[in-house]
């Protein structure tokens, strides 16, 4: 008994203990899950189709675009001004617009005025408040 | 006690000020009470000793309490430790009982602190003996034990726990943390993003990835049709609230108070596994256990007086062994060194004046958390209604600002956001379920930590049922939850 | 207007000018500088340290200094990434010991960046047994080595927390080859960890530090938590530094019993080793020289002023500025101290 639940961990290795365990559980509970719902997953092709037909493409993608550009600009354009969260400013005030734009329904002058000031004073104050006033670091 | 000695107008003016940006930086999704006292740190010198602890518990108190805000109103939980907070409040915001569910939430969060308060007052040093015979095996039980929740939390068993362990997965991947007790060895990068992925995903983007991006994304999937979170919540303004909501659920209430403040006085458990462990336990000793998860009040008050119960918790192992309970009260260690006071077992004798201005400072603290937050109910409310398209790229550009700022700006951190956002809403696509995956990347390092230091350490298998009558308690504890959950699932389905 | 690409060049062209008043002439330092620290927390040591000594610099060279807390992987990435100066790095021993450790992804640092001036030593490094102990001194628990006896000791593999630990290896070895092997370690994490693993039974001396520790040991015997110092790592020399009524209970007089030389963990049967935890800054190896002469310029007024001192001091911190090629050699030399014990002890 004593010699059946006995374990002996070699330091230099035991990193390896931890997620090997939880692999091996996940592997399992992934093979009782694609015996149980293995029509579910046949037909996944259609359920995906159906996600993408029914999807509002341009919102979605242009979301996902949008969020891409933005954090790939804010480093560069931070490093022209080091240390000073211009990065953040300055991508911030963009991204608002755009994707308040991307996101409204009806782009009338009424709706796109009150976005456009938030646009602009939304990341000025949060950047002025971070970087000045509590003294941390931004892009 | 000497009150006069400390109390001022300007010591309470800092409490309510620190309470104040306490709950705006905790109210912000990615924004934490941490952060809070660090950037708030370097004010305190020149404030001298109890001033400077005045606003910083102040800042503590109001950042844990914050996070409720956006947990109810937007279903973003503005820090780990509100996640909980997120699973019944949300959708009681969704059912139009929002400005309800945030004053639970409060008075919740009141009650909770002002239990653990009083634990700290009267039982500081006797609670810490008792808190070192927690050794690796009890903490491991303590975690597996909130891990339980997991499968409570799951729609469908089998997807949810799969999505808890593919979430304790996940946070394996880098380095084996060294100073957690590690070897520093790298696991689970897949070759070529060594550069990014050494020091793994942190929790926070993570978190506000998944709930925050996601949720946007989802919006934009759908075309942001007018009204929030798909459905249109109504705050429910002139619903009449009174406190008979709290009826039948003082048990819930103290327990939940209390669980928190001993996850707190244990050091390395961590502060979000408080809310976690109250909630799976006001589960599973509830009489209607089905209606958790769906916007069961219960649920919102043990979360909530869970993680406000932290707070006195945290404090009993700093001012007790000089060891911070959770990652906030590690930076309280830094503002009495900078005044030139040492911590340990002594410092409650040899500093009685401050020790008194400590609690006091933390009772006027909840006092004011509990004042300013239900008088600004009403604007927090206001939040929703805010047009979407202006709503969601403030949002985003906040999530951005949190994610940078968390660790003192590394860029990969707001790209884990992007990445988590996607993650969370693939993850709805295929039925994989968001709120037991991210208790078990909350979980998953402290979990491995304590196994396998007590398989290290003790070499035997049986030591997890030998090692004292606490490892035995939580055993009947976790097969309780355990068996409450199995129970409920097969009774939903026959 | 219509954006062209040559609109877009001229803009950008622009910029780079605006942005070359920062960086242009060669002894003027960026105005906002970020310096990176090698700990993820704020309320450390290493985070006060740099704090004061960011906040001095700042003062004199009137630029704005801020401190962030990325820790050891991060920070050295950020300062690689950053050749203008405008990232510096303020780090300890653990900088050049986690590459003699072998330390997954950790290079020598004094290949890979410029190493700066030493700002202040903190001589808490210290190790502790329980307040039963057998173990009166490191004499005793070296002997108990010598004899067969295994002694346990809690330490945070691979940087400070070790060395200590390589050092009590080295002196056995050096007492009595073999013994070295009875001196094993019990692999934990932070200070509460380590408290915890002697509280359980699983370690027989812990690594731990005046400032953390001083309190347990003015506790009753029969506190299951009460512990004794049996050796502090620092040198005399930094010792001495220390202010005269030491920490809680434990005057300066008193560190000096525990440390070196009338506590003596040997280094070759002649020296004693000893260990002083030591702040110093790191720059971008490509980093404009004449930048780093400014800082050193700076800090030397800086202690020439006094001020700084005081503030260490309270701090529990032991000055000791050396500029730059003087702080080098003299940790390259430390370095190659350590690293002959740590690979005599592993050979």
């Amino acid at each position: 008994m004593g010699s059946l639940t006995h374990v002996t961990i070699n330091f230099e290795t035991s990193h390896l203990i931890f997620p090997t365990l939880i692999g091996c559980i996940l592997a399992l509970l992934g093979l009782a899950i694609a015996i149980r719902d293995r029509r579910q997953l046949a037909a996944s092709g259609a359920h995906w189709r159906k996600i993408l037909g029914e999807m509002d493409k341009m919102r979605f993608f242009g979301t996902l675009a949008l969020t891409v550009l933005y954090f790939s600009a804010m480093v560069p354009v931070g490093d022209i001004w080091p240390n000073t969260g211009m990065g953040f400013l300055l991508c911030s005030i963009p991204l608002v617009a755009l994707s308040g734009l991307l996101f409204m329904r009806e782009r009338s002058a009424r709706s796109v005025v009150p976005l456009l000031i938030v646009a602009v004073a939304a990341p000025t104050l949060v950047w002025w408040l971070f970087t000045d006033l509590f003294f941390l670091t931004l892009p | 006690m000497d009150i006069l000695a400390f109390l001022s107008p300007l010591f309470v003016l800092l409490i309510i000020g620190g309470t104040l940006v306490g709950i705006i930086f905790g109210a912000i999704p990615g924004m934490t009470a941490t952060m809070a006292v660090a950037v708030c740190l370097p004010v305190t010198y020149s404030l001298g000793l109890e001033n400077g602890l005045a606003l910083l518990l102040g800042l503590y108190v109001g950042g844990i309490s914050g996070g409720l805000v956006p947990a109810i109103l937007l279903g973003i939980p503005g820090t780990p430790s509100s996640i909980t907070t997120t699973l019944d409040g949300y959708p009681m915001a969704r059912a139009g009982h929002g400005e309800k569910a945030l004053k639970i939430g409060i008075c919740a969060s009141l009650v909770g602190g002002l239990v653990s308060l009083m634990i700290l007052y009267f039982f500081a040093p006797t609670l810490a003996d008792f808190a070192i015979r927690f050794s690796y095996v009890e903490k491991f039980l303590i975690i597996l034990f909130a891990l339980s929740v997991m499968a409570a939390l799951s729609s469908d068993l089998l997807l949810g726990i799969f999505s808890g362990f593919l979430g304790i997965f996940i946070s394996l991947i880098g380095t084996y943390d060294v100073t957690k007790g590690g070897n520093g060895e790298w696991r689970l990068i897949p070759p070529g993003t060594e550069y990014w992925l050494e020091q793994g995903f942190s929790l926070l983007p993570v978190l506000i990835g998944l709930f925050g991006l996601a949720a946007i994304l989802d919006e934009a999937e759908t075309g942001m049709k007018p009204g929030l979170g798909g459905k249109g919540v109504d705050v429910g303004q002139h619903e009449r609230f009174s406190l008979s909501i709290f009826r039948g659920q003082w048990v819930n209430l103290i327990r939940s108070s209390c669980i928190g403040t001993f996850v707190g006085i244990l050091p390395g458990v961590g502060g979000s596994a408080a809310s976690i462990l109250s909630y799976s336990n006001a589960k599973t000793f509830s009489k209607n256990p089905q209606n958790f998860g769906k916007g069961e009040p219960a649920g919102v008050m043990a979360s909530e007086a869970g993680n406000n119960g932290l707070t006195g918790g945290a404090l009993v192992p700093l001012l007790s062994l000089g060891i911070p309970g959770d990652s906030t009260t590690a930076l309280l260690i830094g503002a009495f060194t900078l005044q030139g006071i040492q911590v340990g077992p002594l410092f409650i004798g040899n500093n009685p004046v401050t020790w008194d201005a400590m609690i006091v400072a933390m009772l006027i603290a909840n006092v004011a958390m509990f004042g300013l937050m239900y008088f600004a109910i009403r604007y927090f409310a206001m939040v929703v209604t805010i047009p979407k398209h202006i709503l969601f790229p403030v949002i985003l550009m906040m999530c951005v600002i949190g994610a940078y700022t968390i660790n003192y700006g590394i860029m990969f951190d707001v790209w884990t956001l992007l990445i988590f956002g996607v993650f969370g809403w693939l993850m709805t696509k295929i039925r994989l379920e968001v709120a037991p995956f991210i208790i078990g990347f909350i979980l998953g390092p402290s979990a491995e930590v304590y196994f396998v230091k007590t398989l290290e350490s003790f070499g035997d298998l049986t030591i997890f049922f030998t090692k004292s009558w606490i490892a035995v308690f939580l055993w009947v504890l976790i097969a309780l939850s355990v068996g409450g959950s199995a129970y409920l699932q097969t009774k939903k389905k026959g | 207007m219509t954006f062209t690409r040559r609109t877009l060049l001229a803009a950008a062209s622009a910029a780079a000018i605006l942005a070359q008043p920062f960086a242009a002439s060669a002894a003027d330092l960026p105005r906002n500088i970020r310096m990176v620290i090698g700990s993820t927390s704020t309320g450390g040591d290493t985070y006060q340290a740099a704090a004061i000594v960011a906040d001095a610099l700042s003062d004199k060279l009137g630029v704005n200094i801020k401190v962030d807390a990325v820790g050891a992987v991060n920070g050295l990435k950020a300062l690689e990434r950053d050749k203008r100066g405008t990232t510096i790095m303020l780090f300890h021993d653990f900088a050049y010991l986690a590459e003699l450790y072998g330390g997954k992804g950790f290079v020598n640092p004094f290949d890979a960046f410029t190493v700066g001036a030493t700002i202040a030593n903190n001589p808490g490094n210290a190790y502790l047994v329980g307040a039963n102990s057998p173990y009166q001194t490191m004499e005793d628990i070296l002997t108990a080595a010598e004899n067969g006896e295994r002694v346990r000791v809690a330490i945070q593999p691979g940087g400070v927390s070790e060395i200590g630990f390589s050092a009590m290896k080295n002196a056995a070895k050096v007492r009595a080859p073999g013994s070295e092997e009875n001196i094993v370690a019990v692999n934990t994490g932070s200070q509460s960890d380590k408290n915890q693993a002697m509280w359980d039974g699983l370690a027989d001396v812990i690594n731990g530090s005046i400032q953390a520790n001083e309190q347990f040991t003015q506790l009753d015997g029969d506190d299951q938590k009460a512990m004794r110092f049996v050796w502090i790592t620092a040198s005399p020399e930094t010792l001495a530094e220390a202010p005269e009524a030491g920490m809680g209970a434990l005057t300066r007089d008193a560190m000096l019993d525990y440390a070196s030389p009338k506590t003596s963990v040997t280094l070759d049967g002649t020296q004693d080793f000893t260990f002083d935890k030591e702040f110093f800054l790191i720059y971008n190896k490509d980093m404009d020289p004449a930048m780093i002469d400014t800082i050193d310029q700076a800090l030397a007024e800086i202690y020439e002023e006094g001020e700084i001192q005081k503030k260490e001091t309270a701090a529990f911190f032991t000055p000791n500025f050396r500029p730059s090629a003087e702080a080098r050699e003299h940790l390259m030399e430390k370095r190659e101290t350590y690293k002959k014990v740590i690979s005599d002890i592993s050979g």
